[in-house]
């Protein structure tokens, strides 16, 4: 008898074993995961059923189609092709070029220019007052100069750096989760760099999870492997209604499309589209991920509001040419894994005070 | 033991020397290729950034190294470097420079006194180019410095960090020092440590407070919130 127990004793560690092995043997493979098949692998939660299957797949199939329609319907408005003059202020030399209204953009003058303006050009400057998209379609005659992360005063681009970032990091965490857990994005707030850390605010089909530090570098390994592909953030202004339909699947952003489109001449809406993922901003965004050089997912935090329980992803990044050694970028990240106080989902404000914080105590 | 220190006759060429033999061709064979050098050397001096081949530079920034450490090392007395001078600076008043300005200028380098960089070359021109420099040259920096900008998104970020630990720090501190005062207070009747810790330094007052946190650490939490009202 105690001999048959022993063998079940046996049989019961080498079981626990296998488990294990099975746990970690995983693990490896959830760090290196590409965006395409595996998704992010929570191991204390992955098992929990019930959720209902989503295909987020589909829908940002969906999604592409009619912003490609979209896209394809406003290149065919154009019409006759008109001649504008835009003339070129800065480095190397002043220019003048002739181009197509509507569809010649920022970065086809660059091409006309040299090679390392293109590589360098991060957003343009119109008229010397308006920020204006590298891949956004010129309308009118006008004066352009561009911008860069090593101008002397690089404030705007920064914080279209920022923006861009945020938009990413929305596209990572509705790409890294498996299909189970329903991820639905809710907005972020106005980008500031000054606040050490750009955020995405979403809602997730998880109760109170807390990400192990493996799933933060998963995290940060999409965010990083999407900024290696070096996707051109395509802009596109479309009609409430046609946004409304295509962010028919997310309830938060049709609650925010008539409020946003009603701030807007004409009730349109600013869409933006790196790779498949699409998302509402008003922009500006840098011209492409490849300008994304280090980047780290932080944190997620819990945050409580009216509209229910959201999970406050924040991040860190610099850009491609900005070198910076690990100590300082360690400090960096230790400040972004800190609560950012940015906008809540539901407020009008642009900062919240978060409870017990250090801000509070001091008025 | 009257033997000479032999490393020593000579002063060290603060640069490396690439051992390998260069192409380096010109009209007039030995003598022609001596001249090439002779020119660029003074070139160098007199207009303290050239750009030319990489192997002209190369070779003669040796050259030019050596005869600033001797200008330096023996002064403008000393026979047999003025007569190196002469020959290899073709124009007799950048002699005078070379002893009367660099020579000064380099007095405290530790470091090389000529800066070479690659350039690209253009398209009839096949060589390798590049450009070779005094330091200390009036002319604008080759490369801007970046880490001089203060608006640069990593020192913006950098600065908000250090302000946001900075004001960590001092809450830290005030918060020690209530502590402390609080402490003090139920004690009763110790005036003197109390005007104590308003004289000793914040690194004094932070030690203390620490110790008396040890001592009574539910006190000093329960006090935290009541600063707030």
């Amino acid at each position: 008898m105690s001999w048959f127990l022993l063998l079940l004793y046996l049989l019961l560690l080498k079981l626990i074993n296998i488990t294990m092995m099975h746990i970690f043997t995983r693990l490896p493979s959830s760090i290196r995961c590409s965006c395409k098949d595996n998704r992010l692998l929570n191991l204390t939660k992955s098992f929990s059923t019930g959720s209902p299957a989503v295909d987020t797949k589909q829908k940002r199939q969906r999604r592409n189609e009619i912003f490609d329609l979209e896209k394809k319907r406003q290149k065919e408005k154009v019409g006759r092709i008109e001649k504008i003059s835009v003339s070129y202020k800065g480095p190397p030399e002043n220019m003048e070029f002739v181009m197509n209204r509507g569809i010649s953009t920022p970065y086809n003058i660059a091409q006309h220019i040299s090679e390392a303006i293109v590589n360098k050009m991060a957003l343009a400057l119109i008229d010397d007052t308006t920020l204006w998209d590298v891949h956004r379609p010129l309308e009118n005659d006008c004066t352009m100069q561009i911008l860069h992360f090593e101008d002397q005063d690089p404030f705007h681009v920064n914080k279209a750096f920022w923006r861009t970032c945020s938009f990413l990091l929305g596209a990572v965490a509705d790409n890294a989760f498996k299909d189970h857990i329903p991820v639905s994005l809710h907005s972020f707030p106005p980008p500031n760099v000054k606040s050490g850390s750009f955020v995405y605010d979403v809602q997730l089909g998880l109760d109170s999870w807390v990400p192990a530090k493996d799933d933060l570098r998963t995290l940060s390994a999409e965010f990083v492997s999407l900024a290696k592909k070096d996707l051109p953030l395509e802009r596109l202004e479309i009609s409430s209604e046609v946004a409304l339909d295509m962010f028919a699947d997310n309830a938060f952003k049709v609650e925010q499309i008539p409020d946003i489109a009603s701030s807007n001449p004409g009730n349109t809406v600013t869409v933006y589209r790196a790779g498949d993922h699409i998302d509402i901003s008003r922009g500006p965004m840098i011209a492409g991920t490849g300008f994304i050089g280090r980047a780290t997912i932080t944190a997620v935090h819990q945050i409580q509001t009216d509209l229910g329980q959201f999970y406050r992803f924040q991040g860190v990044a610099l850009p491609r040419g900005i070198m910076l050694n690990h100590f300082g970028y360690g400090i960096l990240e230790d400040r972004a894994r800190k609560l950012n106080t940015g906008r809540l989902p539901n407020q009008t404000d642009d900062y919240f005070t978060p409870l017990g914080s250090s801000s509070e105590m001091a008025s | 033991m009257n033997q000479a220190e032999v490393s020593k006759l000579v002063s060290q060429l603060r640069i490396k020397v690439d051992p390998h033999i260069k192409k380096f061709r010109f009209k007039g064979g030995h003598t022609g290729r001596v001249y090439r050098l002779r020119q660029v050397v003074t070139g160098l001096f007199k207009h303290e950034r050239i750009e030319a081949n990489y192997t002209e530079l190369d070779e003669a920034r040796g050259y030019a190294e050596r005869l600033i450490s001797d200008a330096i090392r023996h002064g403008d007395t000393h026979e047999e470097t003025m007569e190196a001078a002469s020959y290899w600076l073709t124009e007799k008043q950048l002699v005078h420079k070379l002893f009367k300005v660099l020579a000064p200028r380099y007095q405290a380098y530790d470091i090389s006194y000529t800066r070479m960089l690659k350039v690209s070359n253009h398209f009839p021109n096949i060589h390798p180019r590049a450009v070779l420099e005094l330091r200390g040259n009036p002319y604008p920096p080759l490369f801007p410095n970046k880490n001089g900008n203060r608006n640069l998104i990593h020192n913006v970020l950098l600065e908000e960090a250090k302000k946001q630990f900075r004001a960590e720090k001092y809450e830290e501190i005030a918060k020690n020092l209530e502590e402390k005062a609080e402490a003090a207070k139920t004690e009763t009747g110790s005036p003197s440590s109390d005007s104590d810790s308003q004289t000793g330094t914040a690194a004094q007052t932070m030690v203390e407070a620490e110790t008396s946190r040890e001592i009574e650490p539910k006190e000093g939490s329960s006090h935290a919130p009541k600063t707030t009202s």
